[in-house]
């Protein structure tokens, strides 16, 4: 392994080849998980990815970080296990829609709230595709598939309106159809000191709609451009101008999801408040003795 | 004299009962008794009835004992409540408030107890402390003056109790315990209920109850992370976890339900960590899917079960010993995960220890087993020699091993050398997903099946430990007592009682309830013409367990019997008279007369 500083995308990628089917949106996930771990700078066996179950939580088995591929809506407890044990980790986090906003919809919030320092990437596909085409928590509705023929009588979940309302503290959207921001986007995550959201619209290329796929996404797409954060950077044309410590104005522009596809950055805390792996730390500093003796517990039972 | 008394009080939220047995205990200690004290609820959140139970002995103490020598009753509707659980006899003092206007002759009691004894103990609170608040003290008053309690330690607690109150309840309570004294010096009893001197313990010792002995042990075993989910009756483990966990370098996440405690603890377990959940019955139910994870992944955890009644929410605050099905058949696919049980306060600590132990050195899940009566109940023990408790950690790859790190390698004891996040060259896929010796998935099932083979035969030596089962009596013993869980402490005073009455017969206490050790139960029951098993559930879980692994005597019975319905040393010693007439009448030889 070449030393930290020198970690090029190439050293995270591992020899298991990827089950997805050509064209799947969780291929460009997976190369801007690549570049962005490149570029935190921070060796393969200093990061852990946990992941539930789904075709986008194969992924941490395609990196050589410490991966941890777990059951169907839990890889936020177990990640945050690992960071509350071990906070020195930089640990990630992927779900699809199902594992986050259906099965693992609870521990969204708990996360959000707990504030332990993770990068939580959803690969939003709207659809179930590890099963063959099920309804989704996100899925439009009136969309027809295999568990809905007649057309599904749901509204979807809003992700973004969900972690907002949770009071998440970074939340950001992106797509492969456009890799340098969906790069961007994780590595900005990944340096925010806190809870951090990534919602990334990641086609399904068998069981997506037409309109979903990266093509459209590469019309459809609407950067979110803001002039104070990145003066030095180009105003795309399509652009929308947002402030993203503008917490209340994010909520509005989440209210468009599943209509336009913002991508950038939605909300990002300007004060980050101190993690609750930070707290515990100080917690441990403050009680513990310099050299604890384990068996000194059972003190607490002797009668005097 | 007496040297062993069973003593129960019953009253109304707010009567002070549950304080009132606990300064028993503290001065029982002190004293240098021996005392088991159960605590009784009715589930109301805030004033509902609350009892004690509690037995009181010169010697070592096994089972919270049968029927009440002495009952105490605030007032009858409230003891009525516990039913069963608060025995009155033909032998029983009963003390009571004259409050009732029940007259002596009258109680609403099944059977007449020996002697019933109306006294004005709210009358007396409210003369001498000018409130009902101090009946619980003038009970101690009652209780120095009859059984002989100790009177300068009970004095000493009621003074610490008091110590932060005005000088005016201290002394309106210091009132309250004289004038029960005094009550009870002008009114001897009929029968002797004096308890014989103890002798002041050398050193000092312990007392606790079994959630708070299951939570130090863990921090002792090296835990240093716990992820839960209140639930009754084993809340008090992550209690007492929050408050001490991170003196010891620890963290304790309160989770948002029971999957989530599950779930960190197995992360952190992943990190390298010594991790456990606790919970209960429906609890469990929820943690089931990650134990499994837990299982394929390899991952070292301990999740304690303190059982409960049920199904469901069942009878969240009695006890049960209804989930050992569930514990060892609970998971989906072929996971086999150890279970053990730990069968009082004391050997809580042992058994905890025992359950990291496992988990590190077998990388698995360990369900340890406790009970609400377990859980609950206070006992005074002798200090713990902790020098005496080898700990085990689990087996980190070598230098060697890390150069080609192989996750899952195949080895003779079938355990691989785990690593952890941040151990460089050691980064592996840990999966729920079937997975090859290196961690890739795979759905190939000729290797699915050797990582079964894997999981399973590596608790071949665990099954081999004689030293996870408690064996005692002739070794050729016909007759044969097997119990587990709280239920064992029954199992060894009722073989105490037939021994005396030359009942040749052996125990035999598991530690480890599951996998079955064919090899130890068969060579047990290799003498055994009849025996029973004594469990506290509706089923006889443990009874039909031993019959799917091991050719039982013909003769071999199941006592079991739902939770909250106690199981008695005395019809334990029934049954066995019973079975040795049978046997008698078999042919079989007449059991030899003890030796001495």
């Amino acid at each position: 392994m070449p030393p930290t500083a020198t970690c090029t995308p190439k050293d995270y990628k591992s020899d298991l080849k990827p089950i997805w089917c050509p064209g799947c949106g969780d291929f460009g996930v997976l190369q801007a998980v690549y570049r962005a771990l490149a570029a935190s700078g921070r060796p393969p066996h200093e990061v852990a990815f946990v992941s539930g179950i789904g075709c986008s939580s194969r992924i941490p088995g395609y990196t050589t970080t410490y991966g941890f591929n777990s059951v169907h809506g839990r890889p936020l407890p177990i990640a945050q296990g690992i960071k509350l044990a071990r906070p020195e980790l930089l640990v990630l986090v992927a779900s699809g829609d199902g594992d986050g906003f259906s099965i693992g919809g609870n521990h969204v919030a708990h996360a959000i709230r707990r504030n332990v320092d993770l990068t939580y990437i959803v690969m939003d596909n709207q659809i179930y595709g590890l099963t063959k085409g099920q309804l989704s928590p996100t899925s439009s509705k009136g969309l027809k598939t295999v568990t809905s023929p007649h057309g599904s009588l749901e509204d979807p979940v809003n992700p973004l309106l969900l972690v907002l309302g949770c009071g998440a503290r970074f939340v950001a959207q992106s797509t492969p159809a456009d890799m340098n921001g969906l790069t961007d986007l994780i590595e900005a995550g990944m340096r925010f000191p806190g809870f951090a959201f990534i919602n990334v619209q990641s086609p399904c290329i068998t069981y997506g709609r037409p309109e979903s796929q990266l093509k459209s996404h590469k019309a459809a797409m609407r950067p979110l451009f803001s002039p104070a954060t990145s003066p030095e950077v180009k105003r795309p044309p399509e652009a929308v101008d947002h402030d993203p410590t503008d917490r209340l104005r994010a909520m509005q522009l989440a209210e468009d999801y599943g209509k336009t596809l913002y991508t950038g950055i939605f909300y990002r805390d300007p004060a980050p408040e101190p993690t609750y792996e930070m707290l515990a730390t100080q917690r441990r500093r403050s009680l513990m003795a310099a050299a604890p003796v384990r068996s000194k517990i059972l003190d607490r039972f002797v009668v005097r | 004299m007496m040297t062993d008394l069973v003593l129960a009080m019953a009253g109304a939220g707010g009567d002070g009962v549950i304080s009132a047995g606990e300064a028993l205990m503290t001065a029982a200690a002190r004293d240098g008794y021996w005392a088991i004290m159960t605590k009784s609820y009715g589930s109301q959140i805030r004033g509902g009835e609350s009892s004690f139970r509690l037995r009181l002995a010169t010697e070592p103490l096994w089972n919270v004992g049968g029927p009440l020598d002495v009952a105490v009753a605030l007032n009858w509707d409230d003891f009525l409540r516990f039913g069963a659980e608060l025995p009155v006899s033909g032998r029983t003092t009963v003390i009571y408030d004259s409050a009732s206007g029940i007259a002596s002759d009258n109680l609403p009691l099944a059977v007449t107890p020996l002697e019933a004894i109306a006294v004005p103990i709210g009358a007396l609170a409210r003369q001498h402390a000018g409130t009902d608040r101090a009946k619980n003290t003038v009970v101690l008053g009652l209780l120095v003056g009859w059984l002989g309690l100790p009177r300068e330690s009970l004095l000493a607690g009621v003074r610490k109790r008091f110590a932060a109150k005005s000088s005016e309840v201290m002394e309106g309570n210091l009132q309250a315990f004289a004038a029960g004294i005094a009550f009870a010096e002008a009114h001897p009893l009929r029968a002797t209920r004096l308890i014989a001197p103890a002798q002041p313990p050398k050193v000092a010792r312990l007392l606790t109850d079994g959630n708070d002995m299951c939570a130090a042990a863990a921090i002792f075993a090296g835990c240093s992370f716990f992820g839960g989910y209140p639930i009754t009756p084993s809340t008090e483990i992550m209690q007492f976890l929050s408050d001490e966990m991170w003196r010891y370098g620890g963290t304790v996440l309160q989770a948002e339900d029971e999957i989530a405690g599950i779930g960190a603890a197995v992360g952190a377990s992943f990190a390298g960590r010594k991790a456990m959940t606790a919970t209960s019955g429906p609890g469990m139910s929820l943690k089931s899917e990650i134990l499994g994870l837990a299982t394929i992944a390899e991952l070292p955890l301990v999740c304690v079960n303190v059982q409960r009644g049920g199904p469901s929410t069942g009878l969240p605050t009695k006890s049960e010993q209804a989930d050992l099905f569930q514990a060892a058949f609970s998971a989906h696919g072929d996971a086999v995960r150890p279970v053990i049980a730990s069968t009082s306060v004391a050997d809580m600590f042992g058994t905890t220890v025992e359950a990291f132990n496992i988990a590190e050195q077998y990388q698995t899940p360990v369900i340890l087993l406790s009970d609400a009566e377990i859980g609950q109940r206070k006992e005074v023990i002798d200090p713990i020699d902790t020098t005496a408790a080898a700990i085990i950690n689990r087996r980190p790859p070598n230098d060697l091993e890390l150069e080609q790190y192989v996750r899952f390698q195949m080895t003779q004891s079938g355990v691989s050398p785990i690593s952890h996040p941040g151990m460089k060259g050691g980064n592996y896929l840990a999966s729920g997903i079937e997975h090859t010796e290196s961690g890739a998935p795979t759905a190939n099932g000729a290797t699915h099946a050797r990582m079964n083979d894997k999981r399973i035969q590596k608790l071949a030596s665990l099954k081999a430990r004689r030293d996870l089962f408690s064996i005692d009596g002739d070794h050729d013993a016909p007759i044969a007592l097997v119990s587990w869980g709280s239920v064992a402490g029954v199992a060894r005073e009722a073989a105490g009682l037939a021994r005396r009455e030359g009942i040749r017969l052996k125990v035999l206490i598991p530690r480890l309830v599951y996998p079955i050790s064919e090899e130890v139960f068969g060579d047990f029951f290799a003498s055994v013409r009849a025996g029973l098993v004594i469990e506290q559930s509706h089923q006889g879980q443990l009874f039909r367990i031993i019959r799917m692994f091991v050719d039982v005597p013909r003769g071999l019975e199941s006592l079991a019997r739902s939770g909250s319905n106690p199981i008695t040393p005395a019809e334990v010693l029934d049954r066995l008279r019973t079975m040795v007439t049978t046997l008698q009448g078999r042919g079989v030889p007449e059991p030899e007369p003890p030796p001495g």
